[in-house]
């Protein structure tokens, strides 16, 4: 943290090879010597057997390597995917990939993927299958669930998925079972950054989009786009692009020295859980220095600025330096800059900031500068876009309308008492949450499906929309808040992946609560591994997908997901496998599911789409050039025909019943699409939701206006305590990657990444092993304040001098025991031989198990550990959002 | 030569008549891009196939020296394409030769195995493939140039960080650039008159081992080194 900038460091001894300074030019760069008059050399012999692009097809499609969804093209020569490169027509890539993309190859023809549905023959969990048809699994499948939808029970079908991007296919699935029951991991991942953001800017804008190409600053509190981020892809050659061309500056505030970090002019290793101090104290620089925008502030936001003064008066740089370890005079400089490079500049967070207990509280005081300096929505600055579907929602006015084919299947019932309602599922619920919905207020009343799908102790979870609260599924089932009868895991690692994962595969394996799962996935993890049936699933590379996604380019697009090649062996699209299902269980669930093809039910999705579909699909992408960009959206007047059948009421412009505009100036404009148009800095929805479910009014997450609080596990921190941090790298995503050869190679296991400083103090050197045992959280949540260790694991020691001295952090993604040899890091076969079959024989010899260079068996050093069995399952009140960053541990060197 | 027609959809621009006519092709780095990502590597992987624990390209993490030691530096490391070549000259079956673009390139089928080549590249570029018996090393990728593609690792960059470039043509814009920020070469008192060039090189970064990431020996060394762009000096 030095007042050395790198740049000008570079400076110093840079050019040693092409003579820096005046009169360079003069120099040759060419200075081939005599080795130059070679024979001739036959290239034809030199690019034998490489991939020949004169003859190989390519077909542009989407990426599926990450949750970020980059337009790519697939090259494929002899039937075989040999190459990902950009789609360069894709306007939020603009043409550009990461390594995940190549990752599509490895696990389309990974050697263990399975090639044909598997049931097992020995006990669950045990490890023994044998081989059976579609037919057959389909049929036993169908058999399983048909008597719960005629016997009124289709809740007791339970749909839970990792990762589900076909946009409402599966939703379209579980909408003609009839249960509610579609579940996911959304608080795992962004629940805590996505329920600021909808309270600020309405249900439309859980996800921002910076303008980076234009922007001059920008503080980052604790978000990796370098690496990991969704959308990361797209923000990555932007912020590069503003910072070298453009001269912008990026300021990190992080844990550890993550790829972002590096490349930021200031990089701040900071306490977990204070980057909310850190903003606080900027927003109370920028107001002690007169530098905010008051004339955007008073029009736009809904919180008197003398409020906001009032709120922040304690929260000083020297206070903030004593939470955060980040020098005042840093905060104060920070401010200062990011106030005046406005409107150019804006805020970035993510996990870093929101998950901690104290993280929806700091998102709202990061969200809070950009209204403060008046970036919201001008170039350079915090900006929203249209996020997904163009079904002519706000920021997709205009555009041709998608939309999934008909005829579609009503929503489910909500669950409660009276007219409307599914009183029965609703009876069966336990006695406390019966009272607690039934005294919800109507809003909530009106979207409550039972424990599952939208938990009543976190009903800003589903307040906004069903984030769901996925870490809970499997506590509540063992609690018996749901029966379930036929469990359904679709590219699911939970058991891997959630934290207590013991608890996760604890429920799996136990038949009285899970009577009958089936696993949909590309290949055999360890969700598989505890189902009773496995159907195999295509791969991105061979099956369709809508794609829309918010532009970072701030103009709606729209791509098709499209197969390169037909699907391996015998497995199927998870739209084939469901429609199939749909017919055999049938009783009317079947006319959902009447199209002819996959393809002619996507081309329907496109058809106002104003190019043909052959055109569309040779691009793969498709916007509108002329389009004006997504800025100041709010600003733009409602049209003649916006403004039919609407009548101002207040200040407001109402149409049935709801606010569509506000009046300004005497002009009707559209505003932010929240209930009263404008931003809601001040929301009563928090202590609202707190008073509903018993949460202490002190408490930092009840709170109307953004707060701060020290997370309370953080409170008493003993010198032996550590704060354990996990994080992920540039060439892993989540749980789905263990198995691609060329990433695994490169990152295979999870040291315990700590400052030099630290391994002093602990006495341990680089190397080491060390035991990390973590503690139970203390706060309002899941079995908050039980004494006593979650769990414990090992691994060597590596020092980083970029680590907060506070803080180990171990990085996700390994220690694998299934996905085949490449994800267990194991130089023998893993996995039921039964599953592979017809399709292997395309199987990549190169990662077959004797490849494997880092496995224990080789001398390597094998393939790191699973730590999500320590990590206690830690919701934030509320909104259910996991407080991943929380944990405090001890340490002990073995 | 009449600039061939173009299609509007880039991919399908592909053929001999695209063919970049460069008289010394090369590949500028810029360090002030990289972000690590690793893009460039595992798409050569891919690229050219390359086996579990051999690498043509590959990406390093380097912990900065005081007072910058909280960040990390990435460092993507190739064949230089070298004009005044060791390998070349090592090779006693002369394999390695040169296009007339300047790159150098193995040719496989006069290859005997002997690793003179391996020993003697200064940067580590050079493997043995196990599978083959032969030399290996990135060549520019020859099949994608000569159809007027990038590189595989130039093409896979999402940041430019790197770019294809005639180092002997004055009037392409990146050789202005690597001019204009004193681009560098990597080991530059080799005096192996690289192609390759960086800009936002320091001599610091030529002897700092790898940190952070995992590519090892194939033996597993515990250290996490490098791979075989180290194994000469090791």
């Amino acid at each position: 943290m030095s007042e050395i900038k790198r740049r000008d460091l570079l400076k110093i001894g840079a050019g040693a090879a092409l003579a820096a300074g005046a009169g360079a030019a003069a120099i040759p760069l060419v200075r081939r010597l005599a080795d130059s008059a070679p024979p001739a050399i036959d290239i034809k012999k030199l690019v034998a057997g490489k991939l020949d692009y004169t003859r190989a097809k390519a077909v542009p499609t989407i990426c599926f390597g990450c949750t970020t969804h980059c337009g790519v093209i697939g090259w494929v020569q002899d039937g075989r995917v040999r190459k990902i490169e950009g789609n360069p027509l894709d306007p939020n890539t603009q043409g550009n990939i990461c390594s995940k993309a190549q990752g599509m190859i490895s696990y389309t023809y990974y050697p263990e993927r399975l090639m044909h549905p598997i049931k097992r023959v020995g006990k669950r969990g045990e490890g023994k299958w044998k081989r059976i048809s579609w037919d057959e699994a389909l049929s036993e499948i169908a058999d399983r669930m048909r008597p719960l939808r005629e016997g009124g029970v289709p809740e007791e079908f339970v749909f839970h998925y990792g990762r589900d991007k076909t946009k409402g296919y599966t939703k379209r699935f579980t909408n003609a079972f009839g249960t509610p029951h579609r579940l996911n991991r959304r608080s795992i991942c962004s629940s805590n950054r996505r329920a600021p953001l909808m309270s600020f800017y309405g249900r439309e804008f859980e996800w921002e989009t910076q303008d980076f190409e234009n922007t001059k600053y920008i503080v980052n509190f604790g978000g990796n786009p370098m690496e990991a981020y969704q959308g990361g892809l797209y923000m990555m050659h932007r912020i590069q692009k503003a910072r070298v061309d453009g001269g912008a500056k990026m300021v990190t505030f992080e844990i550890r020295p993550s790829a972002t970090a590096s490349v930021s002019e200031d990089y701040f290793p900071i306490m977990p859980g204070t980057d909310g101090a850190v903003a606080f104290a900027m927003i109370h620089v920028i107001l002690r220095e007169g530098l905010q925008d008051e004339e955007f502030w008073n029009r736009w936001s809904n919180l008197p600025l003398e409020k906001l003064r009032e709120s922040v008066k304690d929260y000083t740089p020297g206070w903030a330096e004593e939470q955060s370890g980040v020098p005042a005079a840093d905060i104060e400089r920070i401010a200062v800059e990011f106030a005046q490079a406005a409107p150019a500049c804006c805020t970035m967070s993510n996990r870093g900031s929101a998950k901690h207990y104290n993280g929806v509280q700091a998102d709202r005081a990061i969200r809070t500068l950009d209204v403060l300096v008046g970036n919201v929505g001008k170039p350079g600055g915090f900006c929203l876009s249209s996020l997904r579907g163009w079904a002519g929602r706000y920021g997709q006015e205009g555009l041709p309308k998608l939309s999934q084919p008909g005829p579609k299947p009503p929503n489910p019932k909500p669950w409660g008492i009276g007219e409307g309602y599914d009183e029965e599922a609703f009876k069966k619920l336990p006695d406390f949450v019966q009272e607690r919905v039934n005294n919800f207020p109507e809003k909530w009343k009106k979207k409550y499906f039972g424990e599952l799908a939208t938990p009543s102790e976190y009903p800003l979870a589903w307040h906004w929309y069903q984030m769901r609260v996925g870490q809970l599924v499997y506590p509540y089932i063992k609690e018996g808040r749901q029966k379930v009868s036929v469990y359904m895991s679709f590219t699911l690692g939970a058991s891997y992946g959630y934290p207590e994962a013991n608890v996760a595969r604890e429920v799996l394996q136990d038949e009285s609560l899970i009577p009958f799962h089936v696993a949909i996935d590309i290949g055999y993890g360890e969700q598989a591994a505890l189902a009773d049936i496995v159907l195999p699933e295509a791969t991105s590379l061979e099956r369709w997908d809508h794609h829309s996604t918010n532009n970072y380019g701030l103009v709606p697009y729209t791509g098709v997901r499209q197969p390169l090649v037909e699907p391996a062996g015998e497995t199927k699209s998870v739209q084939a496998i469901l429609q199939d299902l749909a017919k055999r269980i049938g009783g009317g669930m079947e006319e959902y599911f009447a199209f002819e093809s996959e393809e002619a039910f996507y081309k329907e999705w496109y058809k106002n789409l104003p190019v043909s579909w052959e055109d569309f699909k040779r691009r793969g992408i498709w916007y509108d050039e002329g389009r004006e960009k997504d800025y100041e959206l709010y600003e733009r007047p409602l049209t003649d025909a916006e403004l039919e059948g609407t009548a101002v009421e207040g200040d407001l412009v109402m149409k049935g019943g709801k606010a569509v505009g506000i009046m300004m100036d005497g002009k009707a404009v559209r505003g932010f699409p929240t209930p009263n148009r404008v931003i809601n800095v001040y929301d009563e929805i928090w202590p609202e939701a707190a008073k509903a479910v018993g949460l202490p009014a002190d408490d930092v997450n009840a709170s109307p206006i953004a707060v701060y609080d020290t997370v309370p596990e953080h409170r008493d921190l003993g010198e032996d305590d550590y704060i354990f941090s996990t994080f992920k790298w540039n060439v892993h995503t989540q749980g789905r990657s263990g198995h691609w050869k060329y990433h695994a190679e490169i990152v295979h296991t999870n040291p315990v990444f700590m400052h030099p400083e630290t391994g002093e103090t602990l006495g341990v050197q680089e190397g080491d092993s060390v035991r990390v045992s973590v503690y139970r959280p203390k706060g309002h949540t899941y079995r908050g304040g039980e004494d006593g260790i979650m769990g414990s694991f090992e691994n060597h020691v590596r020092f980083l001098s970029g680590m907060h001295p506070k803080v180990v952090a171990c990085s996700h993604h390994v220690g694998h025991w299934e996905h085949g040899a490449v994800g267990a890091s194991k130089n023998e076969a893993t996995g039921p031989a039964e599953g592979t079959g017809p399709g292997a024989g395309n199987a990549d010899p190169q990662a077959a198990p004797e490849k494997i260079w880092w496995s224990k068996g080789r001398g390597g050093i094998g393939g790191g550990v699973a730590i999500n069995d320590a990590l206690p399952i830690n919701p934030c009140p509320l909104t259910g959002g996991q407080n991943w960053y929380d944990n405090v541990c001890k340490i002990e060197k073995l | 030569m009449p600039e061939p027609q173009r299609s509007p959809v880039p991919w399908e621009n592909v053929g001999p008549q695209f063919k970049k006519p460069f008289k010394q092709a090369a590949i500028l780095v810029d360090l002030q891009r990289c972000t690590g990502c690793h893009s460039c590597s595992v798409s050569c992987k891919t690229e050219h196939e390359v086996p579990l624990g051999d690498f043509r390209m590959r990406v390093r993490y380097l912990e900065r020296p005081a007072p910058q030691q909280a960040q990390l530096s990435f460092v993507p490391m190739l064949c230089m394409h070298c004009q005044d070549a060791p390998c070349m000259k090592a090779c006693p079956t002369s394999a390695i030769g040169r296009l007339d673009d300047g790159r150098v390139v193995v040719e496989e089928d006069k290859c005997c195995g002997n690793k003179a080549c391996v020993a003697a590249c200064p940067y580590g570029a050079i493997f043995i493939n196990d599978d083959t018996g032969k030399a290996e090393k990135c060549d520019l990728c020859t099949h994608r140039t000569e159809v007027g593609l990038d590189p595989a690792c130039v093409s896979s960059c999402p940041t430019e960080a790197l770019r294809f470039h005639d180092l002997a043509d004055e009037s392409d814009e990146v050789t202005a650039m690597a001019r204009r920020q004193n681009a560098a070469a990597w080991k530059g008192d080799e005096g192996t008159a690289p192609s390759v060039l960086y800009i936002d090189h320091e001599k610091w970064m030529e002897d700092k081992v790898n940190l952070g990431v995992q590519i090892s020996e194939r033996d597993g060394d515990p250290i996490y080194e490098q791979d075989n762009f180290d194994r000469k000096k090791r």
